[in-house]
């Protein structure tokens, strides 16, 4: 059975260049434009992985990850960050937050597989 | 600008400096000639003509400071009305052009993203029709299917090889055939002879039946018996004449079967070989198609890396939209103040220095082609 992972951004495009890779390697996608829209949709439907954006209206992504550390039943789901960002002191927010890896933009699909591959729930 | 104004001092020298030196004449004149009637008479109208002609400067100079000070009130506001109006004018263009501003960026930016989207999934497609195209040439190449191009070449060496098997079978049965009619040829030989001996044994009871009238049934024998003769005869012809045809048939049949069959094996192998040259040019542009295929499928999975500035492009243009609101919403705020607001309330240096940091965090960021070599950081 495929794995579903939920890809969070508020770029259509960069959901749409994602999700491509994704569904390419096997993989089930629920899109969501932030943060808060994300968390409407964890809504005890199992999630393998999210892959998060950090700049987002509404709700930026380390709010999102710490929201989602919360929750009972995804608190162990692995998130990786997927910014245009680079700076240490974002990077150091995230892991505090919770992620478990970050990928920068614009990014390699092979590098994000890989990064997938080896964080995904069994 | 502050008008010029007059006060008291002003006043008193104005009236008294014109004034003094005829007070001082007229002291002088009361010094020379002692304070006669006269002297003090022509001494005071000496003053007060000092002091009308003081009064009648002062006069002078307060009109004249009127006139300049109105022709300056009326400079000042004809100014005042001016910058007023411009700057009204300026927060109504700002007001008006920053919300249009705004919906073209907006416009834009949604334009290019779906514009984007379109391309990509176009692209994405490509790449899967790409994807199966060099899926289908390396089956054709390597894999097990019935269209594989070896398995081609061997399943038609397969389906040729009992046609050819078959024939040699069937021209050994052939032979066999002809070696047996072969060996008939001596019996049919003896068939004749016997034939002749029994046409002699004829000859010799029709003989006995001439001499011996006496034995009717004999003679009657004797006449059945070369009637039997004539049509053995004829039909042992007849076989001896059809043996012969068919071994002569044969014997031709084999020539010519030997010659077809060898025919018929060079031509197979031929073709066999003509299909195997054909497969291996057809492998060839197979691979080619294929590696092309490969390298074109490479460029679109770049161009979908490449389609990601996208992303920054939204960021840029979405702190442009920011921006201008941040604006319209500060001159809307500085025009509820009415005569109160001031210059200060812009707050320019901080506005640009805010609008400065985040340009320069969205333009700082990689881009496509530099080196991503720290791209992936596990926590």
């Amino acid at each position: 059975m495929a794995k579903t992972i939920l890809i969070v951004d508020d770029s259509a495009s960069m959901r749409q260049v994602v999700g491509i890779a994704l569904k390419g390697a096997g993989y089930e996608v629920i899109e969501a434009c932030d943060g808060k829209d994300a968390l409407s949709k964890l809504t005890g439907v199992k999630i393998h992985l999210i892959v998060s954006d950090i700049n987002m209206p509404v709700m930026d992504g380390i709010t999102f990850v710490k929201e989602v550390k919360q929750l009972d039943n995804y608190k162990f789901t692995p998130i990786i960050m997927l910014t245009t960002e680079m700076e240490d002191d974002k990077k150091r927010a995230a892991k505090e937050a919770g992620a478990k890896a970050w990928v920068t933009k614009p990014f390699q699909p092979p590098i994000l597989l890989a990064a997938i591959a080896k964080l995904v729930l069994p | 600008m502050q008008h010029v104004q007059s006060n008291n001092n002003t006043k008193f020298l104005y009236t008294f400096l014109p004034a003094l030196p005829v007070i001082l004449g007229a002291a002088a004149i009361v010094w020379q000639h002692g304070a006669g009637l006269y002297g003090v008479i022509a001494g005071v109208v000496l003053v007060f003509c000092g002091v009308g002609g003081g009064l009648f400067l002062w006069s002078r100079h307060v009109t004249e400071l009127a006139r300049i000070n109105a022709y300056w009130a009326e400079d000042e506001n004809r100014k005042m009305e001016a910058v007023v109006t411009y700057t009204n004018e300026l927060e109504r263009l700002l007001l008006t052009i920053t919300p249009i501003l705004s919906q073209h960026v907006m416009a834009s930016r949604e334009h290019t993203e779906q514009e984007v989207i379109s391309l990509t999934n176009r692209f994405a497609d490509m790449v899967t029709e790409l994807q199966q195209i060099v899926s289908r040439a390396d089956d054709a190449l390597n894999g097990q299917q019935h269209y594989h191009l070896d398995n081609v070449i061997g399943t038609s060496r397969a389906l040729l090889q009992p046609i050819l098997e078959s024939l040699k079978q069937i021209h050994q049965v052939e032979h066999q055939a002809t070696v047996e009619l072969h060996k008939l040829s001596p019996h049919i030989e003896g068939l004749s002879s016997s034939v002749i001996d029994v046409h002699k044994l004829v000859g010799q009871l029709n003989a006995l039946a001439a001499d011996g009238a006496e034995a009717e049934d004999l003679r009657q024998l004797a006449d059945e018996s070369a009637q039997t003769d004539q049509q053995l005869a004829v039909k042992v012809n007849d076989i001896v004449t059809a043996v012969n045809a068919a071994l002569a048939t044969a014997d031709s049949s084999i020539l010519v079967d030997d010659s077809t069959l060898y025919q018929a094996e060079d031509n197979v192998k031929q073709t066999l070989a003509h299909l195997t040259e054909a497969l291996a040019h057809y492998r060839n542009d197979v691979e080619v198609l294929r590696n092309n295929a490969e390298q074109v499928r490479s460029e679109i999975n770049n161009v979908l890396v490449a389609f990601q500035f996208q992303d920054r492009v939204s960021q840029i243009l979405t702190q442009v939209e920011n921006n201008l609101l941040n604006l319209q919403e500060t001159i809307e705020k500085i025009q509820q103040q009415g005569s109160e607001r001031n210059g200060t309330m812009l707050q320019v240096d901080e506005a640009v220095e805010h609008i400065e940091e985040n340009y320069k965090s969205v333009s700082s960021r990689p881009n496509a082609e530099q080196d991503n070599s720290d791209d992936l950081t596990f926590f």
